[in-house]
Parts: structure tokens; sequence; C-alpha cells
């Protein structure tokens, strides 16, 4: 039983407060992706998970137990590194084993998990290599492997894929998970790709300047932001704002900005009067002749099976992703609707979302 | 390599004019010691056309090939130098294995350890090295005759591994900086310690440093002359010291002097050859993303 919790866990590096009073709880087993962007203290909660940085306040708790001074190697925990931090001078077999050679394993044990991790991750051929003969996702392995032999409770990842390419990284991805799957460990993974932690995890936390926004699986963050941040980050092309009022006028409840008047459902109508923001996703928006958002096509990408089009309204774009077979020409006027149940609602002052049942 | 066929002529032309003018000097001197007096002094100056002789190293070391033979005549000829090589073979080998050692362990602590004070320390050390040598020269001059260290290997070993010590630990310490910290923190959590981090993974990544440091700790050693001169008498002279023995009151014998040098290149040059496999580029190549 491997859960990982922070209670009221800082960290500070002399001055600068870097993690401020933060409490997560990730139970046994789950795959939890620490999602972010830069300079948001990912790697720094990993470390401290690690062993590797100090808490200045608070705790940190593997398996239940308070693990705030006890030396890395006896925390129960494997990590691959942002860097992957390969050992040079030692060849693949002796990376992997490392650490079995530490804890003075029989040699014919530690022969096992080498040939089992080596199987698990396709390195066979390359035991007997060093690292610099590997390429960058066989690198990645190795780190994986070294990991891996360890049979560890708590597996911590750093952005292991962020240096590989896009169908190297889609492989990993999928081979991870598996490896999930079928080791159980709870597994903890940084990473500021937002599809890589929607396609991934169990549990996504989102991070800002070390603090947690939202914890939720991928669905409820996706279909739930709980704030403009949030819904900001996750999804690709990102949500598209508007600013304005809710109105109640008789039976119908809208949401009206300049130029702009859109039919919102029923339970809104208690915010009546309030300044909004109003968020729509790229792939809820339609061409209808009697749209709502009307405007002029000023771009139009192909991404493969989608095309995204960027429309210009008044003097703000908003990008709707359409099949490939809705193409648009430049300069075309077009008029994109919402289903009233497909828009996102938030307060403007505190950014918050707006939820009435 | 590319650029039209003109320009990689004159930089082909170019790098061997360079290359000409720093080996150039290292020929003629090593070309004086095989000449006869006539031939060091004529006029213009011959660069290929003499007569070659050994009879300078006759001279130098005793060693004459008569019949085809090496032999080494008795006494080791006029100057008795064989010996001088030896005690700077000594004392700069003895110097740099000193001075790496204590180095390199220094190295490591400040690149990875903080301890109260750590950033003054590189200051510290170097500050050792602004006096100039010949203001120490003479208190050490003192210090040794107390400590019974003048005249003997030990001093002079002690010595050149104290001077060579601030530049061997900063070097040493720019390799080890040079060493991400990602690679100490993985093997911590795999378990070793900071001792078996040390000599299983870190140490083995900077040997290429470690020559580095090693060859220049030891040519300095081969051609350090004030405190050799100072801090010894008869016992133990390195050939720096004696090679102004052949400036006399009767002139310079200068291809005994040549010989002697020419002499000299070699064992540093055997010294330089047997690190520099080591000395690789590219200190943690594969060990990360790149
Ligand atoms: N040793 C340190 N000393 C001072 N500040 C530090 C130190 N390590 C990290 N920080 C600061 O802590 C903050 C969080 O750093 P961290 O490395 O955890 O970010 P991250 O979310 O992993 O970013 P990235 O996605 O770029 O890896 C940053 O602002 C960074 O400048
Ligand atoms: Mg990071």
């Amino acid at each position: 039983m491997s859960k990982v919790e922070f209670k009221n866990a800082q960290k500070a590096f002399g001055a600068v407060k870097v993690i401020e009073g933060l409490s997560l709880e990730i139970p046994h087993g789950s795959f939890a992706v620490l999602l972010g962007p830069s300079g948001c203290g990912k790697s720094t909660l990993l470390r401290m998970i690690a062993g590797l940085e100090k808490l200045t306040g608070g705790e940190v708790a593997i398996a239940g137990k308070r693990v705030n001074d006890v030396h890395p190697r006896d925390r129960d925990i494997a990590m691959v590194f942002q860097n992957y931090a390969l050992y040079p001078t030692m060849k693949v077999r002796e990376n992997i084993a490392f650490n079995l050679e530490i804890q003075k394993l029989e040699k014919r044990e530690i022969e096992r998990r080498v040939s089992e991790a080596a199987d698990i991750l396709n390195l066979r051929p390359f035991l007997d290599r060093y690292p610099k003969e590997l390429s960058g996702g066989q690198r990645q392995r190795v780190a994986m492997g070294r990991a891996l032999v360890r049979e560890a409770g708590v597996f911590l990842f750093d952005e292991p894929l962020s240096n590989l390419d896009a169908k190297l990284r889609a492989h990993m991805r999928v081979e991870i998970r598996q490896l999930h799957e079928r080791l159980g460990a709870t597994t903890l993974y940084v990473t500021h790709d937002q599809i890589e932690a929607m396609t991934m995890a169990d549990i996504i936390v989102l991070l800002d300047k070390g603090a947690i926004v939202q914890v939720g699986t991928p669905d409820e963050v996706y279909e739930k932001p709980n704030s403009v941040y949030v819904a900001d980050f996750i999804g690709s092309p990102s949500m598209n704002f508007f600013d304005g009022e809710i109105e109640a006028d008789g039976e119908e409840v809208r949401f009206r900005a300049a130029n702009l008047s859109i039919p919102l459902e029923a339970r809104y109508r208690g915010q009546a009067g309030k300044s909004v923001k109003l968020g729509v996703r790229p792939n809820d928006l339609h061409f209808a002749a009697d749209g709502a958002f009307k405007g002029e096509v000023i771009l139009s990408e192909t991404t493969g099976a989608e095309v995204q089009i960027h429309v210009r309204i008044r003097d703000s774009d908003v990008v709707a992703v359409a099949p490939r077979t809705e193409r648009r020409v430049h300069g075309e006027a077009v008029a994109l609707s919402v289903p009233p149940g497909k828009v996102h609602i938030f307060d403007a002052q505190s950014e918050r979302r707006i939820e009435p049942q | 390599m590319h650029g039209t066929k003109f320009a990689r002529t004159i930089r082909f032309i170019a790098a061997w004019l360079l290359v000409g003018l720093f080996f150039f000097p290292i020929y003629y001197w090593t070309s004086v010691a095989f000449r006869n007096g006539r031939d060091i002094f004529s006029r213009p100056p011959k660069i290929f056309d003499f007569e070659p002789t050994i009879a300078n190293f006759n001279a130098v070391f005793g060693i004459s090939f008569e019949g085809g033979v090496p032999q080494i005549t008795p006494g080791g000829g006029n100057f008795y130098m064989a010996p001088r090589l030896w005690d700077s073979i000594v004392i700069g080998v003895g110097s740099t294995l000193i001075a790496v050692a204590i180095a390199t362990l220094a190295a490591y602590a400040l690149s990875r350890m903080r301890f109260k004070g750590s950033h003054h320390f590189v200051g510290w050390v170097l500050s050792t090295r602004m006096l100039p040598p010949v203001a120490v020269a003479v208190p050490m001059f003192f210090i040794y005759r107390q400590f019974n260290l003048l005249d003997t290997y030990t001093g002079m070993i002690i010595i050149h591994a104290i001077m060579n010590l601030p530049l061997a630990v900063l070097l040493m310490k720019s390799f080890f900086d040079d060493v991400p910290n990602e690679i100490d923190e993985s093997a911590t959590i795999d378990g070793a310690s900071r001792w078996t981090i040390f000599r299983r993974i870190v140490l083995p990544m900077a040997k290429g440093g470690i020559a580095a440091t090693a060859v220049l700790c030891f040519i300095f050693s081969w051609t350090e002359f004030l405190f050799a001169l100072t801090l010894t008498q008869t016992d133990v002279r390195t050939v720096p010291v004696v090679s102004t023995t052949f400036v006399t009151s009767v002139g310079t014998a200068w291809g005994n002097m040549a010989a002697l040098g020419a002499a000299a290149i070699l064992p540093a040059f055997i010294f330089v050859l047997a690190v520099q496999k080591h000395l690789v580029r590219g200190l943690t190549m594969g060990s990360l993303k790149q």
C-alpha cells in the first residue's frame, strides 16, 4: 500500500517560496500526473517525495509513514530523471544493475531482474552498449529499466518524454501506461504537456505557482475546469473566452456581450446581472447559418483529420475545430453556434467556475 | 569541410605554417644537440646540411655508439647528467601523483558539498598563488633547513605538489562541476554512498580531467626552476637547474645544453603520450538526453 501524501508541505529556497502549504493524496496504485507550466514546482514536488529536497515545512508520507527524514534509498521509490542521468561510463547492463549491486543482491537474482527488465523494455540487444551508443528513445528506456528493477512501491517520472520526437513520444506514452498496469505501483508523472496528462493519467494534479489549482480525472478537468486558468491550460487548441454579462429576460437566460448573444441553460437564471467570462471549446463550435458567432475566416489550418479555423469576430479571434470536409477559405463570412450545454461560465473577477445546480 | 577549393588551400597552408612556426624552434634546438661546434655557429646558419654527431650526448650522458652498439662510458661522461634526468622524473611523477590525488578529492568536495564558507574557498585557494614565488623561496629555504628537507626528493616533491595544488583543484572542480548533479542524485536513490558515487561513477567520468590536470602538473614540475635552485644543493638536482652549468666563465656549451634539453623533452613527451588517450572530450557523453 504505497499511497503518497503531502500534508501542508512547504519548500523554500532561501527567501524564495516555491511550494506554499500544499496538501495532496495520491491513492495506492494510481497514475497521477503533475501538470503545470514551466517553473511551477513540479520537479520540486517530485524531488521532495524522492528525498532529494528537504521540506521546509509540513510533511510528506509514503504508505502512511512520514518520510521527511528518511534517506532516499529507504523510501521505496524509483525515479526517472528529466535528463535521464545515466551513468555514462557503465554499460546499459551495469546501469540497470547498479542499484541491485549496491543492495548486494545475489548475482543470479540480479541477472534475472536485469533480463526481465530488458525484455519488458526491448533492451536486450543493447545491454552491452554504452549510453552514448544509444538513441534518445533507447536511453529513455534504460532510465526506465533502472527504475524498473528496483520493484519499488512508488515510481517518479520527471518529464521523461520531453525531448523525444512526436512519434516516439506517442509510443512511449502507451508503453509507460502499460508498464503501470502491469506493475501496479503508485506513479507520479510530471509533464507540462497536457496531451500526455490527458492520455495517461488516472488523476491530473494541475499546478500553478507552487499551488494546486485542480485535482481530478482527465474527464473532470476537461469537462468542468474550475477556473479560467484550468480551462485555458487543458485542451488543444485552447478554449475561447468572451467577456460579458448574464441576462434573464422572461423565460430566456442569455449571455450578452457586444455584438453577441447566446442562449444559456435555465440554471444560470440566479446569476443574472453578473459580469462573467464565457468559455467555449473549439470542438464545441459548429457551423450554422443562424449561429451567434458571426465573423470572417482569417486562417484555416489542417491537422490531418481536422481543420482548425480561425475566425475574427469584431476584434477577438475565435478558433473552431471542424472535420476536414468543412474547409473554409480566407475571408469567407461564417456563423458558428454552440449548444447551450457546452458553454463554461466563470466569474469575471475571481475567474472561478460558476456552476449552479 | 566546405568552401571553395581556393579557401581550402589557403586554410591548409595557414595551418601548416602555424605548425611549422611552433615546431621549428624545437627542431632547431634538437638539431643543435647533434652538431659539432662549427656547425652550431656557422654563418649563414645551417638548417639541414650539418654533419650529425652524437658527441654532445656522449659528453652529457656518457653514451657512445662506437661500433654501432650503444655503450655507457663509466663515469657517465664529462657532465654526468643521466642522474639529473632521473631526479627530474622522480620529482615530476611524485609531485604530480600527490597533487592530482589531493586535488581530485578536494575538488569533488568543493563541487558537491556545501559547508560553511565553501563559497570563499576557491578565492582562498587561488590567493596562495598570488605571492611572487621569490617571496616564498627564501622563507621556504629556512623552513626546509629546519625540517631537514633541503636537497631531498621528499622536499622537492612536497614543494612542487603544493605549488600545483591551487590550479589543480580549480581545474578538477570545473570538471566535476560539469558532471550533472542528477547523476549523483540518481545514484543516491540507487542507494550508493558518497564514496561509492565518487569512486564508481564520478571519478571514471572525470578521467579526462585528471589526465589534463596531471599533464599540467607534470610539466610545471619538469620546468620549475626557482625552488629547484634554492631548495637543492648536490644530492638532488633537476634538469632546469643543471642546464645552467653549461654556462661557464669560458663560454656556453651550446651543443651540450641542447643535448640535455633534447633528452629532457623525451620523458615529458612519453608522459603526455601515456595520458593523452584519456584526454577525451565529451565528459557526460550519453548520460543525458540532448
Ligand atoms: N535549487 C534551487 N534554488 C533556487 N530556486 C530553485 C531551485 N530549484 C528550483 N528553484 C525554483 O523553484 C521553482 C520551481 O522549479 P521546478 O524545477 O520545480 O519547476 P518545474 O515545474 O519542474 O519546471 P520545468 O517544467 O521547467 O521543469 C522555479 O521557479 C525555480 O526557479
Ligand atoms: Mg522540472
